[in-house]
């Protein structure tokens, strides 16, 4: 029984891809269906968007 | 400042039969990449009938150039009839028309590396696949396209890695 393999079945995937790419949010964006896809990008615009309007008034 | 209403404009178009490619960054982002955007980027066809409809649709979100917004500059049917870009901002918020991408491709161009891909109920959009975007942004080579690209690439990959599980 090839024991090196059963190991390497069992190692965690890396967070960072060697260039530095935050591969768990990758993993996180795969995971979600389209829609929800642009809901979270929908939504996210629009609070930075009402964040930068509040600070511009101040 | 209005809101972004990313996917109403999106099911306006899908609803008028407009005929559309999405491309740029909300394509990556249904692609699946974690990326920002705050435009919604297509590639129209250029059919007379298309442009009409596409007309009509963007009179209806009031949509005017977004270089000099005060001149309230509205685009018309020769507009979209040529091979350039609209860059626009309407009551749904900023969208940008593209006659072609990269080198050239039109929306006849981009129907093969592109696919449909279901958002909701009645709701199909074309989105042009990420290798195509990847290629693209390789060859327009500027800063804003290189920054993304490395993002693009481990995206690529984890989707393949995903579907040979």
């Amino acid at each position: 029984m090839d024991s090196s393999a059963n190991t390497d079945d069992r190692a965690p995937l890396p967070d960072y891809s060697e260039d530095g790419v935050d591969l768990s949010l990758i993993r996180w964006s795969i995971s979600l269906t389209p829609l929800e896809r642009l809901q979270f990008l929908e939504d996210r615009i629009n609070e930075i968007l009402a964040i930068r309007e509040l600070n511009a008034r101040t | 400042m209005p809101e972004r209403k990313v996917i109403a404009t999106l099911r306006s178009l899908c609803e008028r039969d407009i005929q559309f490619v999405l491309v740029g960054g909300l394509a990556a982002v249904l692609n699946g990449a974690p990326v920002d955007t705050y435009d919604v980027d297509v590639v129209h066809s250029r059919e007379p009938a298309n442009i009409e409809r596409l007309l009509s649709f963007l009179q209806e979100i009031d949509a005017v150039f977004r270089i000099q917004p005060e001149r309230r500059l509205r685009p018309t049917a020769s507009h979209l009839a040529g091979g350039g870009h609209l860059n626009l901002i309407t009551s749904l918020g900023p969208i940008d028309l593209l006659g072609t991408i990269g080198p050239g491709l039109s929306f006849s161009d981009l129907l093969p590396l592109s696919h449909e891909m279901a958002i909701s109920e009645g709701m199909r959009i074309r989105v042009l696949n990420l290798e195509t975007l990847i290629s693209i942004k390789e060859q327009l080579a500027s800063e804003k396209d290189l920054a993304v690209l490395p993002i693009l690439r481990q995206t690529l990959r984890e989707l393949k890695k995903s579907r040979s599980v």
